[in-house]
């Protein structure tokens, strides 16, 4: 038995989940979920603090911490990675990954449909990531990356089959428009409240098909609390240089180059460099 | 680009009263790019207009602190790119998030990092006019909005400086 707490602040959700893993399922005893945009800073560590009372529990029986590792909000990544790492280096447990976009399509999870979940990011872009959900199982078809809205929008008109898309992510505040243009009929706009993670979708999504507490897949890391990276997608010229230069090189998992994202963060031509 | 549209102002009250003018017409997100020497009174203008969104509290120069968030009408993000050494440290500060979240962003220094910049917003480059306490904000609005909103403050602000002894 293991008392997990799960969070993510890359959206403007700050969002917590306590459960507990018994090897085989996950038992989700709370969660707490605060629409605080740009205010994750303050709202983060009371947030944990009120859940864990609420639920009974203290911080020192957690036994492994779920971070939402972006792609999102820069800032509101860096809060939740350094808060999460913080607490589990200070617990000495480890901490595994979960991709925010991945942790918001697990909300869909048991729909039998795919999922087009879209993230702003900023400066008329966003982050569009598909998914496919069948009887309760996720699956993220292709990597993270940073386009344009009507880029997102047209490929998955043209490539992402015939049947509907449910639609959510906050990208779609500014571009649903684009979204409902290039699918028709085919887009399904969920509602804005299912937009985001929450605590119980982090803590599903992170031990989703995972036979041990080794996380649910590339992105889950390998529960190093020192190595675990935030999703960037969007790297500066000057930080591509240096990951370069220092020889980040992922996961080691030529497999995970391109499509997944290891746990260094580095995606896109970042990922393949020795 | 649209044309050049310029405001006059006799001293530091009347740079701070063309801020609070042109408070009344901001909408949220807003963004207006400062330039001008030290002294020639960015600082002064972005006073004026957090008086006029209602801040109520002083208005520092976010030099130090990069970005100084205030809140009024509208939430006011002041900030001042002088410190900053590459354009990529503007993610460090949450710079694209800041100026889509809502609120007002004043950048100090704004004409550091152009590529940077959004593409519809109102530059604002104050310069010197004829005597000491004069000053010359000269209004580029670069998109539909700025370009609007730069002729509705230059209209709201030309009384300013036409009288003498104004």
């Amino acid at each position: 038995m293991t008392l997990v707490l799960a969070l993510d602040t890359a959206t403007e959700e700050c969002a917590v989940g306590l459960g507990e893993w018994d090897g085989a399922a996950m038992t989700v005893f709370g969660e707490t979920n605060l629409d605080v945009p740009r205010a994750a800073l303050t709202h983060l560590v009371p947030a944990i603090d009120r859940l864990l009372k609420d639920c009974g529990a203290r911080i020192d029986r957690v036994g492994a911490v779920v971070c939402g590792r972006g792609p999102g909000s820069f800032t509101g990544v860096r809060i939740g990675v350094a808060t999460a790492k913080g607490i589990a280096s200070g617990l000495a447990v480890p901490l595994y990954g979960v991709g925010t976009l991945d942790a918001i399509a697990r909300r869909f999870a048991d729909h039998d449909t795919l999922v087009g979940v879209v993230g702003d990011a900023m400066r008329k872009e966003v982050y569009p990531a598909l998914f496919r959900c069948r009887g309760g199982r996720l699956e993220r078809l292709g990597g993270y990356e940073v386009i344009p809205p009507e880029v997102a929008a047209a490929r998955w008109a043209r490539d992402a089959g015939t049947g509907p898309i449910l639609l959510a992510g906050n990208g779609l505040a500014k571009y649903a428009d684009v979204f409902t243009a290039a699918l028709g009929d085919r887009a399904r706009l969920t509602p804005r409240a299912d937009w985001t993670p929450t605590g119980t979708s982090l803590l599903l999504q992170a031990y989703a098909g995972a036979s041990a507490l080794s996380g649910a897949g590339p992105e889950a890391g390998d529960g190093d609390p020192a190595t675990l990276l935030p999703i960037y997608t969007r790297l500066s010229d000057a930080e591509e240089a240096e990951r370069s230069k220092c020889g980040a090189s992922g996961s080691g998992d030529p497999a995970a180059a391109g499509t997944d994202v290891p746990s260094s963060g580095v995606t896109g031509p970042g990922s393949g460099r020795p | 680009m649209g044309e050049i549209v310029s405001i006059r102002t006799r001293g530091d009250a009347q740079t701070a009263e063309a801020g609070r003018r042109l408070a009344a017409l901001l909408m949220p997100d807003d963004v207006l790019s400062l330039s001008g020497d030290l002294g020639a009174g960015k600082t002064c203008l972005v006073q004026g207009i957090a008086g006029g969104l209602g801040v109520k509290g002083h208005v520092a120069s976010p030099t130090f602190n990069i970005l100084l968030v205030h809140h009024g009408r509208l939430t006011l993000n002041h900030m001042d790119l002088y410190r900053l050494d590459r354009a990529d440290q503007l993610e460090d500060i949450d710079f694209f998030a800041t100026l889509e979240s809502g609120g007002v962003t004043a950048i100090e220094w704004g004409d550091k990092f152009p590529g940077a910049m959004p593409d519809d917003r109102l530059e604002v480059a104050i310069r010197l006019g004829g005597r000491e306490t004069d000053r010359v904000l000269d209004l580029d609005g670069t998109g539909p909005r700025s370009a609007s909103l730069a002729r509705a403050w230059a209209s709201a602000c030309s009384d300013l400086s036409g009288g003498e002894g104004a």
